[in-house]
């Protein structure tokens, strides 16, 4: 996968793991919250993103921190790996330089008399 | 919801439902709680978009699947569970592949599609006409009851007399109860409507006979003696709101006033659809007068009593009947030669329609076979292409079972297609296949697609997918590596004469089916040109029920009224004459009677049967029926009746064979009268264009005194070039003339030449379209064939090209191919339809069911179409350029 072809989505759960590693409805609300709402996605596709990125090595299955256990059963963290945390980085990096492009252009056009 | 969620969660793939299942069913679980917590509104919305999120994720995993288990997880696949599974994984790939082939799917699933639909369609109408128990207690042990009298004048079969009802009726070692029952139409009238209906006056032990009870009410008993009347529920419904009070009642009906003491239920519809009410009459031994022929009897058969058995005890019977009632000499001689008549009665109610549905569900199952022949070629040829595909899949491991499941997973899918082809064909066709048929078929408004036709098409969709799959799935499970290195030539030789087997049987059925539309097509043609004796366009007729009009006393009131009422007509625009009949041709059954010709001696009351009918105003010149000899009856005779007849030409030869008719009397024994010939007519076709012309003895419209004959409501006939459109304004004109007498049986002669050839238009219009269907396929499947089999062989072509042939010879080669498998499917199919042919039987009309002709025209046709699919691929090989195709080989 390169950075291109990464969709929103994908950014978000790649976002939700960048501080440490999370269950999967852990990952869910943080995709929520941090696409302030816009994103909500359900369980199955939820997962099918998890599982493509696993598959190009972004994210891995990863033990769970005890500080962040939940009662009841036994859950599969994941997060990311050295790959992902790149792949994340650059990604915000495309992005920072697309919303700056934007903002100075719509400043542009604000400002205009 | 959770238990929902886990259910589908089952279709997920297994390697991913493995890796995710846990984690995917508690996210459900705590989006469920959430969403309840926000109302029941949020509940349903999320419960709606969780099931489609994972049924998209089921369906996207499968076609780009995002977790490819490893060694492991494949290893483990082998549970009960996992096979279901690897099923959802295979159907999964079928589909994949199928969308990567998208004609060959529709091709296959529209070929199969249609052909089911339309065994679907026709076979809902044989399963609700034909299949449906009648409504009567066990229907099986009822007979339908006539005479025969091989040997004498009559008809081949006629309806008994009633001492013969009344002496079967003491035959209670075979017979469970014997009714006699008929059908005529005659006016009803309550305070608000008066209507021509029908109606049947049956013997009172016919509910009985049948097994049937009221809804409402009870049976007629003797006691009634003739007073009573039963209603049907749709008259019950439709003429009295369903009113319960009914019962009691009076209601006018044929002239007499009816007490109403039942109401039978909606099943009940006997003799025919539609009927209104029956009005039950006691025969009495000491009224019958014997050798009044025309009843039809029912009766039912004692258990372990057989049909054999019943007739035996019933022509001994008769034997005794002159003894018992007297009679005149002629009849002591007709019971000699009577044989009693006894048949199902589901055959005499239904026998008339089982045969052309059968005839169709048997061309359109034909069409079917043709239609599956097809679709395995296209599975062969599919198979073909993909045995590099199988060989690979096998290198690397695959096994034949694994291939045949892939294999027979895509028959499966594209049947389950078909088959919804097939119901929505079916579905759309059916009302179309309805409103063509032709009327009168009992129980055809109750047709309609349910479950018998979803199963029928579930059955054949399963056969047409074992026909067509076996081959396929076998040849799938036989791939063998080997192939991989280099094609073997034998194999391909042997598959294309598999499928040039299919092609000859292609051929063959497509060609029965052709032979049997031909000949159906040569009996319309036969029928449609048979001259009636009449002329059938511009006709137009009607009657009017004028016996309740003020004055309406006698016959010569009628006449009066009649001869008015027929100037009124002609005065109007368009109008070239106007005539009346009491029995109008191809509507009306006649009566017939003996009559004794002069110079016969006076005791014999032999004679010829001859046919009765009564005319009036220009009924011969309206109807176009010729004038031989003599003259037709003047407008006197019609008004008062000096004892004038005019005779057919068939009735001159029966009554004074080779002399003149001219003047000479015939002896009328039912009326003991006296009658003078003074005109003789062409010969017509009272009954049906199929019969025999009937000798005719015409009557003027009233009898000798005013009430000798009482002919109430005549058939109007009237020749105009406006007989299409003229009823509103005749209608308007009855209305002035005779404000409370409905009119009704409304036609043109054309409608009712029509519909006298509607069973067979009907099935050959069928006929025609399936075996049209059949040839098409035939012919694509010929083409298809043979273009496959010069596309392999391109590179044989091209060497012999190389080496000096030309395309001529090439050409010749290929079409030889083609013209071999086609005349093979010819002979085996004109043998198949030698055999076949015969079950069109009654159908056919002055042709034979092995008539030279249609045979030869359908073979040649068959040829020509088999060169002409052949040519184009032989024109695709001789243009095959020999260096192209070597080099691409």
């Amino acid at each position: 996968m390169t950075e291109a072809s990464m969709s929103n989505l994908d950014y978000h759960v790649l976002l939700a793991m960048a501080e440490g590693p999370r269950y999967g409805y852990a990952i869910r609300n943080a995709v929520e919250d941090e696409s302030s709402g816009t994103l909500s996605p359900r369980a199955g596709t939820l997962y099918r993103v998890i599982a493509r990125l696993m598959g190009v090595g972004f994210v891995r299955e990863a033990e769970a921190s005890t500080e962040e256990s939940h009662p009841g059963r036994p859950r599969k963290y994941y997060a990311l790996t050295p790959d992902g945390r790149i792949a994340l980085a650059r990604e915000a990096e495309r992005l920072r330089g697309a919303a700056a492009l934007a903002e100075e252009r719509l400043g542009r056009l604000t400002s205009r008399p | 919801m959770n238990g929902i969620a886990r259910a589908l969660v089952t279709l997920l793939p297994a390697p991913f439902r493995r890796a995710f299942e846990e984690e995917i069913l508690d996210q459900i679980e705590r989006e469920w709680a959430a969403a309840r917590g926000r109302g029941r509104m949020a509940a349903w919305i999320y419960a709606a978009s969780a099931v489609g999120d994972l049924l998209r994720t089921a369906c996207m995993e499968r076609i780009r699947p995002t977790w490819v288990p490893d060694e492991t997880t494949t290893n483990e696949m082998r549970g009960g569970g996992e096979r279901m599974m690897t099923w959802m994984r295979d159907l999964g790939l079928a589909a994949r592949s199928l969308r990567r082939s998208p004609m060959f799917a529709v091709m296959v699933a529209g070929t199969l599609g249609l052909s089911i639909g339309a065994n679907g369609a026709i076979f809902t109408v044989v399963n609700d006409v034909l299949l449906d128990p009648l409504p009567f207690s066990e229907p099986e042990r009822l007979v339908h009851i006539e005479a025969s009298a091989p040997g004498s004048d009559l008809p081949e079969e006629f309806g008994v007399s009633n001492e013969f009802f009344v002496e079967y009726a003491k035959l209670t070692d075979v017979f469970d109860g014997v009714a006699r029952y008929n059908g005529y139409t005659a006016t009803v009238r309550t305070a608000d409507r008066t209507e021509r209906a029908p109606l049947s006056s049956p013997s009172v032990s016919l509910f009985r006979t049948l097994g049937v009870e009221p809804i409402l009410g009870r049976l007629p008993t003797e006691e009634d003696d003739g007073t009573a009347a039963l209603l049907s529920h749709g008259a019950w419904i439709d003429w009295f709101g369903g009113d319960e009070a009914i019962l009691g009642r009076s209601v006018e009906m044929v002239g007499q006033m009816r007490t109403v003491v039942g109401v039978m239920g909606p099943d009940f519809e006997f003799p025919f659809d539609g009927i209104v009410a029956w009005l039950p009459i006691t025969i009495r031994p000491e009224n019958v007068t014997p050798g009044r022929f025309g009843t039809v009897l029912v009766a039912r058969l004692r258990p372990d009593v057989t049909i054999e058995m019943a007739r035996e005890r019933m022509d001994a019977t008769a034997l005794t009947l002159p003894e018992l009632y007297g009679g005149s000499p002629n009849y002591a001689r007709l019971i000699e030669q009577h044989r009693s008549v006894a048949r199902p009665l589901e055959e005499e109610l239904r026998g008339w329609v089982a045969q052309p549905l059968r005839v169709l569900l048997g061309a359109l199952l034909i069409v079917l076979l043709v239609a599956c022949a097809n679709v395995t070629n296209l599975f062969l040829v599919r198979a073909e292409r993909r045995r590099l595909d199988y060989s690979v899949r096998r290198a690397m491991g695959a096994g034949r079972v694994e291939l045949a499941r892939t294999q027979l997973a895509e028959v499966l899918l594209l049947a389950a297609l078909s088959g919804a082809v097939a119901m929505l064909f079916a579905w759309l066709a059916l009302p179309v296949l309805l409103s063509a048929a032709p009327q009168g078929v009992p129980g055809l408004d109750e047709v309609a697609i349910g479950s018998a036709t979803l199963a029928f098409t579930f059955l054949l969709c399963a056969t047409a997918a074992a026909l067509c799959g076996l081959v396929p799935v076998l040849r799938a499970a036989a791939s063998e590596t080997g192939v991989l290195g280099g094609r073997t030539r034998g194999a391909v030789g042997r598959r294309s004469r598999g499928r040039d087997a299919l092609v000859a049987l292609q051929t063959a059925l497509a060609l029965v089916l052709l032979v049997g539309s031909g000949l159906l097509l040569r009996s319309f043609q036969e029928l449609s040109g048979v001259d009636p004796g009449y002329e059938t366009t511009d006709i137009f007729s009607f009657q009017i029920a004028v016996e309740d009009e003020p004055g309406m006393v006698d016959g010569f009131a009628f006449a009066r009224f009649h001869m008015d009422f027929m100037d009124q007509l002609r005065a109007l625009p368009g109008v070239e004459r106007v005539g009346l009949v009491n029995n109008l041709p191809l509507e009306e059954a006649v009566q017939s009677a003996r009559f004794r010709p002069d110079g016969e001696r006076a005791d014999e009351d032999g004679g010829p049967q001859l046919s009765m009918n009564y005319v009036g105003g220009d009924y011969f010149e309206t109807m176009g029926i010729e004038l031989l000899r003599g003259r037709v009856f003047t407008e006197d005779e019609g008004l008062e009746n000096p004892g004038h007849v005019v005779i057919s030409a068939r009735a001159a030869e029966l009554l004074w064979p080779g002399e003149d008719p001219l003047g000479r009397r015939l002896y009328w024994p039912q009326m003991e009268t006296w009658e003078t010939v003074v005109g003789v007519v062409e010969d017509v076709l009272q009954d049906d264009l199929r019969y025999e012309v009937s000798p005719m003895v015409y009557f003027p419209m009233v009898g000798r005194t005013a009430t000798s004959w009482d002919l109430q409501s005549p058939a109007y006939v009237v020749r105009t070039n406006r007989a299409e459109v003229i009823a509103p304004e005749v209608r308007a004109l009855a209305r002035e003339a005779a404000p409370s007498a409905p009119m009704y049986r409304v036609f043109t002669m054309r409608e009712l030449a029509d519909d006298n050839l509607l069973s067979l238009s009907f099935t050959l219009l069928i006929m025609a379209a399936a075996s049209g269907l059949a040839l098409i396929l035939g012919t694509v499947g010929l083409y298809g064939v043979l273009s496959y089999i010069v596309a392999e062989r391109t590179r044989e072509i091209g060497v012999r090209m190389a080496l000096g042939a030309e395309g001529r010879s090439v050409q010749r080669m290929v079409v030889l191919r083609g013209v071999q498998v086609v005349v093979v499917g010819i002979v085996i199919g004109a043998l198949t339809a030698l055999a076949v042919t015969r079950t069109l039987g009654a159908l056919l009309f002055g042709v034979s069911a092995v008539d030279t002709m249609t045979f030869v025209a359908v073979s040649l046709a068959i040829f020509l179409v088999g060169v002409l699919a052949s040519y184009v691929p032989a024109r695709r090989a001789s243009s095959i350029d020999p260096v192209e195709a070597l080099r691409a080989a």
